[in-house]
C-alpha cells in the first residue's frame, strides 16, 4: 500500500472528530469522578438514552435539530439527576472508598447499566435507527472531503467544552461546584448545599454525554448497544487524559480518537474496536495518573 | 429456617471432628444420585441445568477467591472464562488432544492470562482496576468474535467431548458427574485457601494493603496469586463448557450480560462467603432458566435486583444468613449462662 498523505490527514480529521465526542463522555466521568468520587458505570447508557431522546424529538416530533440537541441534553440531565437522587446518594452515604462499598457502587453501575439497556430496548426494540438531518455538501479542502455533520460535531462540542469551562472558571456556582469537588467537607462549611450540587454535577455529566449522544446520531446510526462500546472508549479517554482533570479528558477523547482511526486504517479494522482498550490498559500500567501529568486522586 | 441452618452447621462440624474431609465425602454421597432424581422425577433438561449451575459454581468461587478474599474488583472474568473455554477446544480441534491433556493446558495457558489481568492490581486501585479488567476482558470477546481462527461469528463446533478409555462422557448425566466432582473439589480448595497463610494473607490486603505490607507480606506478589487463582478456576470452568455436549462455542457466551450474571451470583450470595457464592450461582442460574419466557425482561430484572440488594443488602443472602446464625448462637449462650447461674 503506497502511502498517501492525504488519506493519513483525512484519518485525523475523522479521528479528531470522533475523539471530541469520546472527550465530552469522558469529561462527564471526569465530573461524576471529581464530584462523587465515584466511576459511573452507567455513563454509556446515558448517552445511549440522550441520542435516543435526540431522535424522537427531531424526528418523531420534528423539531429543529438544535432544539432537539438541547432537550435532549435537558431530559438526559434531569434522568441523571433521579439516578443520583435515588441510588447513588444513598450509597455514597453508606461509606465511600474503595472498600466492598466502593465495590458495591461498580457493581451497582454495572446492573444500572445493564437495565437502563434493557429499558431502551423495550421502547425503542434493537434495530439500528438512521438519524438523518441535512447539512447540505461536504466540504472540500484540497482533496479531502468532510460532511458538515463532522464539522458541527466539533464546533458544537467545542462549543459546549468552552462553555462549562468558563462556567466552572468564571461564574460563582462554577466556583461552588469545584469547591464541592475538592473537599466536600470545607465545602458544607463554607455554606454550600453539597447534595444539591452533587445533583447539579450529575445532570451536568448527564446533559454532556447526550449531547455527545445527538452529536453523534447523524454519523452513525442509532441504537440500544451503542453506550457501551462508548463508556469503553470515554473511560480510555478519561484515563489517558487524568481521571477527574477536565481539560486531560478533551485531549485524552482526540487522542483515543486518533489511535483507534489510524490502527484502524493502517493495521487491521476488524479490530477497531480492541485499540481503545490496548491504549487504556498501556496508560493505566505506565503511567495511572494519565499522560498530562495531573496529579490523580489515589486512595490507599 | 435458621435453625435448619444451625443444624446443619452443627451436624458437620461433627463430622470434621471426626475426619476433616468427612463433610465433603458424604456431601458428595449426597448429591450422587441427584442427576437420575432430576431425569425421572422431572425431566433430562434439568440435568443440564445442574451442570450448568456447577460451572457457575466453579467460576463464582473463583471469583470470590480474587474479589471476596482479596478485595481486588475485576470486571474481566468472563474473559479468562473465554480463554479457557477456546485454548481447551481449540487444542482437542486442531491437534486431537484428549481433554485430560487439552483441559490442563487450557488451565494453565488461563493462569497466564491471569497474570496480565492482575498486573495492572499491582499499581491501580479500586475503579481503574475494574475499568483495566473490563477492557481486557472485552479484549478478549472481541478478539474471538473478529478472529476466524478462534471461530469468529460461526463459532466452534463438534468439540469431542471427554472420556476414560472406552468411556465417553457424552450424555448429561455422566458429564454431571465430571461437574460436579470439580465444582466439590472447588469448593474444598477454596475453603483450604481461605484457612491456610495465604488466605489470610489476602484478607489482610483486602482489609489495609499498607497494613498487610508492614506486616511483612509481599503484596504485590499475593495480589497477582489471587488473579492467578481465580484465573485457574474460570479456565476449569472454560475447559469443561467446551467440551459440554453438544460441543459448541459462541462468543455470545462471553458478553457483558454474562459478566453481570457472574457479579450477581457474587453479589446475591454475599462478597467474601464460599457458600455464599455457592447458593448465589444456583439460584441464579436456576432464576436465569426459569425467565427464559421473559427474555426481553431479564436484564432488567438481574439489573435491578442488582443494584437493589448493593443498596440495600450489601453483605448479599449469605451475609444475612450468617448473622442470623451468629445471633441466634448469642442468645442461646445468654439463655445458657444464665439457666447456670
Amino acid at each position: 500500500m503506497e502511502f498517501d498523505f492525504n488519506s493519513l490527514f483525512a484519518f485525523i480529521i475523522f479521528g479528531v472528530t470522533i475523539g471530541v465526542v469520546y472527550g465530552m463522555v469522558a469529561l462527564g466521568i471526569s465530573l461524576i469522578y471529581s464530584g462523587l468520587d465515584i466511576v459511573h458505570f452507567a455513563h454509556g447508557e446515558i448517552y445511549m438514552f440522550g441520542a435516543f431522546f435526540g431522535l424522537v424529538l427531531a424526528k418523531d416530533m420534528s423539531i429543529p435539530y438544535p432544539a432537539a440537541l438541547i432537550g435532549a441534553m435537558i431530559l438526559a440531565g434531569l434522568m441523571g439527576m433521579l439516578i443520583e437522587r435515588v441510588f447513588y446518594r444513598r450509597l455514597t452515604r453508606s461509606g465511600g472508598g474503595y472498600t466492598v462499598a466502593g465495590m458495591g457502587m461498580i457493581i451497582c453501575g454495572f446492573g444500572m447499566s445493564v437495565a437502563l439497556m434493557n429499558v431502551a430496548f423495550l421502547i425503542w426494540g434493537a434495530d439500528a435507527e438512521p438519524f438523518s438531518i441535512d447539512l447540505g455538501m461536504p466540504l472540500q479542502i484540497a482533496d479531502i472531503y468532510i460532511p458538515q455533520s463532522y464539522l458541527l460535531t466539533a464546533v458544537v462540542s467545542f462549543a459546549l467544552m468552552g462553555l462549562l469551562h468558563f462556567f466552572l472558571k468564571y461564574t460563582k456556582i462554577g466556583l461552588a461546584v469545584r469547591a464541592v469537588a475538592q473537599n466536600k467537607d470545607i465545602a458544607y462549611l463554607m455554606g454550600i448545599n453539597v447534595p444539591v450540587f452533587i445533583s447539579l454535577i450529575f445532570g451536568l455529566a448527564c446533559a454532556l454525554a447526550a449531547a455527545a449522544g445527538v452529536l453523534i446520531g447523524p454519523m452513525q446510526s442509532v441504537q440500544v448497544e451503542m453506550g457501551y462500546l462508548m463508556l469503553m472508549k470515554a473511560f480510555a479517554a478519561a484515563v489517558v487524559g487524568g481521571f477527574g482533570s477536565l481539560p486531560g479528558a478533551l485531549l485524552g477523547g482526540i487522542l483515543v480518537g486518533i489511535f483507534e482511526n489510524l490502527g484502524a486504517a493502517y493495521i487491521s479494522p476488524s479490530h477497531k474496536d480492541i485499540y481503545a482498550f490496548l491504549l487504556l490498559i498501556l496508560v493505566l500500567m505506565i503511567r495511572p495518573s494519565g499522560l498530562f501529568g495531573i496529579e490523580a486522586k489515589v486512595k490507599a | 429456617m435458621i435453625g435448619f441452618f444451625t443444624g446443619v452447621e452443627a451436624f458437620f462440624t461433627g463430622l470434621s471432628r471426626i475426619h476433616r474431609l468427612l463433610p465433603w465425602i458424604l456431601a458428595y454421597l449426597l448429591l450422587l444420585p441427584l442427576p437420575f432424581l432430576l431425569k425421572f422425577g422431572i425431566s433430562e433438561y434439568y440435568v443440564d441445568l445442574a451442570n450448568r449451575a456447577c460451572l457457575f459454581i466453579l467460576l463464582s468461587v473463583g471469583l470470590n477467591i480474587v474479589k471476596g478474599f482479596c478485595g481486588q474488583v475485576t470486571v474481566g472474568h468472563i474473559g479468562l472464562y473465554a480463554i479457557g473455554a477456546v485454548t481447551s477446544a481449540l487444542l482437542a480441534i486442531n491437534y486431537q488432544l484428549p481433554f485430560w491433556v487439552s483441559a490442563p493446558i487450557a488451565i494453565l495457558i488461563t493462569g497466564l492470562a491471569g497474570i496480565i489481568v492482575g498486573l495492572p492490581s499491582v499499581r491501580l486501585e479500586g475503579a481503574y482496576l475494574a475499568l483495566a479488567t473490563l477492557g481486557l476482558g472485552e479484549s478478549v470477546r472481541i478478539m474471538i468474535a473478529v478472529t476466524p481462527a478462534f471461530g469468529s461469528s460461526t463459532g466452534i463446533m463438534m468439540i469431542p467431548e471427554p472420556k476414560i478409555g472406552e468411556f465417553i462422557f457424552n450424555s448429561f448425566e455422566s458429564y454431571y458427574y465430571l461437574v460436579m466432582t470439580c465444582a466439590i473439589i472447588g469448593i474444598y480448595l477454596s475453603f483450604a485457601i481461605l484457612r491456610s497463610s495465604t488466605g489470610r494473607a489476602f484478607q489482610a490486603i483486602r482489609e489495609d494493603a499498607i497494613a498487610a505490607s508492614v506486616a511483612g507480606i509481599n503484596v504485590p506478589f499475593y495480589k497477582l496469586l489471587a488473579f492467578v487463582i481465580s484465573a485457574l478456576y474460570a479456565g476449569l470452568a472454560g475447559a469443561l463448557f467446551a467440551h459440554m455436549p453438544p460441543g459448541y462455542l459462541h462468543h455470545n457466551n462471553f458478553t457483558i450480560i454474562e459478566m453481570v450474571t457472574l457479579l450477581l451470583m457474587v453479589v446475591l450470595g454475599g462478597i467474601g462467603n464460599i457458600w455464599g457464592g455457592v447458593i448465589g450461582a444456583i439460584v441464579v442460574t436456576v432464576i436465569y432458566d426459569q425467565t427464559k419466557d421473559y427474555y426481553f425482561y431479564q436484564p432488567l430484572i438481574f439489573g435491578i435486583i442488582m443494584v437493589v440488594m448493593v443498596v440495600f443488602m450489601p453483605h448479599g443472602i449469605g451475609g444475612v444468613v450468617k448473622q442470623a446464625m451468629i445471633k441466634r448462637k448469642f442468645i442461646e449462650n445468654q439463655e445458657e449462662s444464665r439457666g447456670s447461674a
